[in-house]
């Protein structure tokens, strides 16, 4: 600053300038920090992994655990148990996504499981079953979700009901319990249609008759002829029966919607208040129709009109969650997810209406200026999106 | 090659503005946000059936209904005054040293005078003329100050901006020792130091003055709906407007020829062309990472070896299945620390060890919709430095952050011993999460440190690059009111220099 500078008039102005050139002679011009922001943030969220299937392991008959590790062999990033990754695919021409909960231990970094099940009308699942071989690669989100124990107000005292690939993440719980040693108890009620499909089985009844602060109660829904093992639907008496005194336990649930639905009103009618209870995010709903205020006189197999403002458009159903039409018809939206939740697949709603379920997470002023997250947004007529 | 007037990069808040104000000034724009979401800090996200407000705390600058200050026209020419809705808070701040001080001071001028004559009498005199400088520091720092300023005036500077003279530029601990002698009393009027993580020992007194003085003068709000709120209307208006926004879509780089900006690469490889680019991104990420320049302009590079890192935070939100009543929450803000030393608190901003205090926000005290019915939206925030953070592996560093987040409730539950207890949703972030979201270095919130050598008397404009623009915290005052402003300032000299080059082209 010169000597005319009339700012110098300002007390304690020439006394900042002085210590701002003092400043100036032993600070830096930060180019030491080149990208130190990308390289720090991308260790814990990279957008993108990119991954090669090293094993894959047959499970059960309906399941099996692609055991992926990362492409360059370096380690993959850190993981809170419970968490999901979304596994990029191309089917027959077509880019989509699913998110699978990471079944294998956070303890260790060299690899991720996927536990994929057999999904009835499945498109992703019936391909990572039948056609995914050893060395092939994906791309995927990293690591995600906020169904996680959380050492905040969870407490040491956990109870896992899991509904068949629901056992994917309570693996990874319980494996993260005793390879830290944590002081957690963990109570996993297993629910499984068919003795032979149990993901897991030997491995986790293994693990309880090690540990004693893991119990294991499975149940069989659709037992055999003289089977001797717990069996038929988790009701009140039941799960009164395998829980006894409700204390102040933390309740995770993970499994089929239906499942989900009915053991969070199951632990309601028990005094489990609801803060207590974590629900795993399961996708689009299947019978959004069913919903509250699902328009009057909309069918979920009418047909309706996609514009894609600036780019084209298309027909679609109903009652295809709008991400999975755009994706049919070769528009990309980023996603994770696709539950309602994590908003990545939030697009903007220009003309038209669509039924957002109880699954979308939106924020109040997503409605207020039309953006829906296209997961599990259903058109009900002819719509257009920005994308 | 698509071809933009304007391309903005980002969608802060002063990029929102500069995008708005650019497109409705008839300048073709292009916005681009690496995220899903605009707002960088003003955005919420949700948990279960609560949704949160991400870093508003209180925004200022807006004034009453009857007696409207100046972002009230402001938002009205960004065409988003009827997008959104403002609840007023009631008080400034509640200031609590378990033990030792407890005071609520109110969002009234007149009536945080009575509170502190009454609380010191033996200062009531100082109290008046403190108030006094304070109302005069913020009306010349607003009014007077850039003309003269600006015209470079001794003259001008001695009969407009006498108070500015002999108080607004020197640290704000020393104005304070020179009128009071009781130090609690200082404490309660510095307390807004700990919004900015500037010591009063390195913070310009008009910084503080301003503060207290315009909160208390035109009323600390909230937004309706979250910042979230007003970062979506601003778009709304852009796309009224004809304006083109694109989400997820990162910029990769700003391209430049015979020393001039042509445009920019994006995210995918697509290259658009441009006349001017707006960086709502830090200077230190458009120079250094950015432009397509081997080296940044040596009169860029000198202005950074000036300029030291600013602070981060680190933020708890919480869900809580109470009601503030339950919880004991009286007024929205609150200030809890153990010790009010100065020095102490700023030292450990820059360590993992327990923090010395935190600020509390609640919500839903003011506006009942910010949470479900019976619930609470309650956010607890401690300013703290990246840098330590960034030594934290990435294997220990959820473990890290809980084991510091228990640490902040620690403390803020000997004020309020119910938090814990009632938590149904809860959500950490650190200075990285920070970092993630809003690609600064050092998890930086408000730019660069706000000491007095940040100031813009002390500083140029980065406009090294003809075309280039920075708007943002880092080359201004950090907070929503600067950073709105900064956006549209900055829209407003692009707009002349697009005119201008397209009347020499005719």
């Amino acid at each position: 600053m010169s000597e005319q500078n009339a700012l110098n008039l300002i007390a304690g102005y020439p006394e900042a300038a002085a210590a701002k050139l003092a400043l100036e002679q032993n600070g830096s011009d930060f180019q030491e920090v080149r990208g130190e922001v990308g390289s720090t943030v991308v260790q814990l969220h990279p957008k993108r992994l990119a991954l090669r299937v090293a094993t894959i392991i047959e499970d059960t008959p309906s399941t099996r655990t692609l055991r992926l590790v990362a492409a360059d062999g370096q380690a993959l990033p850190p993981f809170q148990a419970g968490q999901y990754i979304n596994l990029f695919v191309e089917i027959d021409g077509v880019h989509t996504a699913r998110p699978y909960a990471i079944s294998s231990s956070p303890v260790q970094r060299m690899h991720y499981d996927l536990t994929v099940k057999r999904a009835r009308g499945g498109f992703v699942s019936h391909y990572l079953l039948d056609h995914v071989e050893v060395g092939q690669g994906f791309s995927s989100s990293g690591p995600m979700g906020t169904f996680h124990h959380n050492p905040l107000f969870h407490g040491d005292d956990l109870v896992f009901l899991a509904g068949g690939s629901g056992a994917a993440p309570a693996r990874s719980i319980l494996l993260n319990i005793f390879d830290r040693g944590l002081p957690q108890r963990l109570h996993m009620i297993y629910l499984n249609s068919h003795v032979d499909d149990v993901i897991f089985a030997d491995e986790l009844r293994e693990l309880a008759r090690r540990h004693e602060h893991f119990t294991l109660s499975e149940v069989i829904s659709r037992p055999p002829a003289g089977y001797a093992g717990r069996s038929g639907r988790l009701n009140r008496s039941m799960l009164q029966e395998l829980l006894g005194e409700i204390g102040n336990r933390m309740f995770y649930i993970c499994g089929p919607t239906s499942f989900n639905d009915s053991c969070i009103s199951l632990l309601g009618e028990l005094g489990v208040a609801r803060r207590r209870i974590r629900v795993e995010a399961n996708g689009a709903p299947k019978a959004p129709d069913e919903q509250h205020g699902w328009p009057e006189g909309v069918s979920l197999d009418d047909e309706v009109q996609i514009t894609v403002q600036g780019r084209g458009r298309f027909r679609s159903k109903v009652g295809e969650p709008l991400l999975n039409a755009l994706e049919r018809n070769g528009y990309f939206a980023e996603n994770a997810c696709r539950s309602g939740e994590c908003s990545l697949c939030r697009v903007k709603l220009v003309a038209g209406s669509v039924f957002n379920p109880q699954e979308a997470r939106l924020r109040t002023s997503d409605r207020d200026f039309g953006w829906i997250y296209s997961c599990v947004a259903f058109p009900t007529g002819d719509i257009e999106v920005l994308l | 090659m698509k071809h933009y007037d304007a391309v903005v990069i980002g969608a802060g808040n002063a990029g929102l503005t500069a995008a708005t104000a650019l497109q409705r000034g008839g300048s073709r724009t292009l916005l681009v946000e690496r995220h899903n979401i605009p707002g960088g800090c003003a955005t919420s996200f949700v948990r279960g059936n609560f949704e949160f407000e991400v870093a508003l705390h209180q925004l200022s600058g807006l004034g009453t209904e009857e007696k409207p200050f100046v972002m009230r026209r402001f938002f009205e020419q960004l065409g988003v005054m009827d997008k959104v809705e403002f609840i007023q808070e009631h008080a400034l701040y509640r200031l609590v040293v378990p033990g030792e001080l407890d005071v609520t001071l109110p969002a009234s001028w007149s009536g945080i005078r009575r509170l502190l004559q009454s609380m010191y009498p033996a200062e009531s005199e100082a109290i008046e003329r403190f108030m006094l400088v304070c109302e005069k520091v913020t009306l010349e720092s607003f009014m007077t100050l850039p003309q003269a300023s600006r015209a470079n005036s001794e003259a001008m500077l001695r009969s407009m901006c006498p108070y500015y003279l002999q108080y607004g530029f020197r640290p704000a601990r020393e104005v304070l020792d020179e009128f009071f002698a009781d130090a609690r009393l200082k404490n309660i009027l510095a307390t807004y130091w700990l919004y900015l993580g500037v010591a009063p020992s390195m913070l310009p007194f008009a910084d503080l003055a301003t503060m207290l003085y315009a909160y208390a003068v035109f009323k600390p709000w909230h937004i309706k709906g979250g910042s979230q709120a007003m970062s979506s209307a601003l778009v709304e208006s852009f796309l009224e407007a004809g304006g083109e926004v694109r989400f997820n879509c990162g910029v990769e780089q700003i391209h430049t020829a015979d020393g001039r900006i042509r445009g920019v690469s994006l995210e995918g490889g697509e290259r658009i062309a441009c006349d001017a680019v707006v960086s709502n991104a830090s200077p230190l990420i458009t120079f250094n990472e950015l432009l397509d320049l081997e080296r940044p302009p040596a009169k860029i590079r000198q202005d950074f070896k000036s300029r030291r890192m600013g602070t981060s935070a680190f933020v708890i939100y919480l869900g809580l299945d109470c009601t503030p009543g339950e919880l004991g929450v009286t007024s929205a803000s609150s200030f809890i620390y153990e010790t009010l030393d100065e020095e102490q608190i700023h030292a450990r901003m820059g360590s993992l060890e327990p923090p010395l205090g935190g600020m509390l926000t609640c919500y839903n005290l003011e506006d009942p919709s910010a949470a479900p019915a019976g619930k609470s939206q309650v956010v607890l925030v401690c300013l703290q430095y990246g840098e330590v953070w960034k030594s934290v592996s990435p294997d220990r560093y959820a473990q890290t952050k809980y084991e510091f987040a228990e640490k902040l409730i620690a403390v803020i539950e000997k004020v309020y011993p119910k938090v814990r207890q009632y938590i149904e949703e809860v959500e950490v972030a650190t200075p990285l999460t920070m970092m993630r979201y809003l690609n600064t270095p050092g998890g930086a919130i408000y730019g660069f440190q706000q000491s007095a050598q940040d100031s813009a008397l002390l500083r140029e404009r980065l406009d090294a690059v003809p075309g280039l623009y920075m708007a943002g915290a880092w080359t201004t005052m950090g907070g929503f009111q600067p950073t709105y402003m900064a956006g549209e300032s900055t829209a407003r000299a692009v707009l002349k220099q697009l005119k201008a080059r397209k009347s020499e082209h005719v």
